[in-house]
């Protein structure tokens, strides 16, 4: 269990600084921004109480927000990515008692029901930043593109940190 | 009370993501960007290290770039200064046209200002370039000026420069006169230092006192009769007895000239006219 907590919190320290420091400044064509930090929100083992996922949930977007400057945009967002998270997942895998391992990932899912799971996160996080981001300006073609091209970036990005975070804690 | 502490452990859940959804609502919208804490901005000491030390890596992925700015930055700024200097030294030359005391003496001649744009003091032959020429009405022979005293004399003009014998070159031969006297000596160079010179030739009979000025005798069309050369340092001997040869301090500091004035001698032509006939 230690040793779970031990690599959940530098898992998060090199996602958020990877964040922060890269993929901050990634804007492919000027629509797509990777969203590296919340594969950590993914990856929170199922069996963890809800008010502790929404408490890291809430906490990883303010530090987030702290370093780019946006005041509460990704605390809110991942408040709420925290939140329906578990419903994400029961999409697809509504047993969750036959997970081999309570942390999802491509290795306990299988590839094709995380790849789904992933999406789906990745939409409604990507949904949420852009339409709270866009309360000033609104621009619904460009709402959109920036949507869909954010979320298959950041999938994209989730996919390749699960395969090179090693599986067993 | 029991009843509360169940509802509140029940839906702990909500409880929390509302507080949590308020919490983030409140930071969000609270727009005003003076009115943000510190510590919720990456200006705070945690995000400003960790932003210095990234940058102190990645300050260097942009060299190149970052280089080539500076370089037409630099460019550019370098325009503006040459562009300003001009200007300055156009300004420089009519605030200096305007508070020339022209005595009435002197009407015969009139002025040329220009700009010396290259000038040496360490060769045994210095000469001054100046930034006007031909098309501005220089011509060979003109005396210089600034305005302390006598510069030098103009040797070659080109269409929009002109070469200055300076005084400081022992080619030149000035013809000068102690101040209210009328015995006429010849200034050199001896090339020791760029602020003496040495008036020679001077009749044994001449009066002299040291601290008295030197200045231009008005033997020639160069140089009108009376401009100031430098003050008498103290007497030495000259190589003939009959003559005696005087220390002179110039007036002039060659070591820091910008804008000088040619004589122009409308009379010159016909002066030059007249000797022509009489030989």
């Amino acid at each position: 269990m230690t040793k779970l907590a031990l690599q959940f919190i530098l898992l998060t320290l090199i996602l958020v600084l990877a964040q922060v420091i890269v993929f901050n400044h990634v804007c492919l064509f000027n629509v797509a921004v990777p969203f590296a930090f919340i594969y950590i929100l993914l990856r929170l083992p199922v069996t963890l109480s809800i008010n502790w996922v929404l408490t890291i949930g809430f906490f990883l977007g303010l530090v987030v927000d702290i370093f780019s400057d946006t005041q509460g945009m990704n605390a809110l967002a991942c408040t709420i990515l925290a939140a329906l998270r578990r419903s994400a997942l029961r999409l697809y895998f509504p047993r969750e008692e036959d997970l081999t391992d309570p942390c999802p990932s491509i290795h306990s899912l299988g590839f094709g029901i995380y790849l789904k799971y992933a999406v789906t996160a990745t939409l409604i996080f990507c949904i949420l930043i852009f339409l709270i981001a866009s309360f000033s300006l609104f621009n619904p073609l460009m709402l959109l593109l920036r949507i869909v091209c954010s979320t298959l970036l950041t999938t994209l990005l989730l996919i390749c940190i699960d395969i090179i975070t090693p599986n067993k804690a | 009370m029991r009843n509360l502490l169940n509802f509140i452990v029940r839906y702990s859940a909500w409880i929390l993501f509302i507080i949590y959804v308020v919490v983030s609502c409140i930071l969000l919208f609270n727009s005003n960007p003076y009115q943000h804490h510190i510590y919720l901005t990456s200006a705070n000491a945690m995000s400003a290290a960790v932003y210095g030390a990234t940058n102190n890596v990645t300050s260097y992925f942009h060299l190149r770039d970052i280089n080539e700015d500076l370089q037409r930055r630099n460019a550019d700024l370098e325009m503006e200064v040459l562009a300003l200097k001009h200007q300055i030294s156009r300004y420089r030359e009519m605030a200096y046209a305007d508070t020339m005391s022209v005595d009435s003496a002197m009407m015969r001649y009139s002025f040329i200002i220009a700009t010396v744009i290259n000038n040496s003091v360490n060769r045994p032959f210095n000469y001054i370039t100046i930034e006007k020429g031909e098309l501005d009405g220089v011509k060979p022979e003109m005396g210089v000026v600034d305005q302390n005293g006598v510069v030098g004399i103009v040797n070659i003009v080109g269409p929009h420069t002109a070469r200055v014998i300076s005084l400081l070159n022992s080619h030149l031969r000035l013809s000068c006169k102690v101040k209210g006297h009328d015995q006429v000596g010849s200034l050199v160079w001896d090339g020791k230092s760029p602020s003496e010179a040495i008036l020679e030739e001077l009749p044994r009979h001449a009066v002299y006192a040291p601290g008295d000025t030197i200045v231009t005798s008005g033997y020639s069309t160069v140089f009108p009769e009376g401009v100031p050369v430098g003050v008498v340092r103290h007497s030495m001997k000259d190589h003939d007895e009959n003559f005696v040869a005087l220390r002179v301090d110039l007036f002039t500091d060659f070591t820091t000239l910008s804008t000088v004035r040619l004589i122009r001698d409308s009379l010159k032509e016909e002066l030059m006219e007249v000797e022509q006939t009489i030989d």
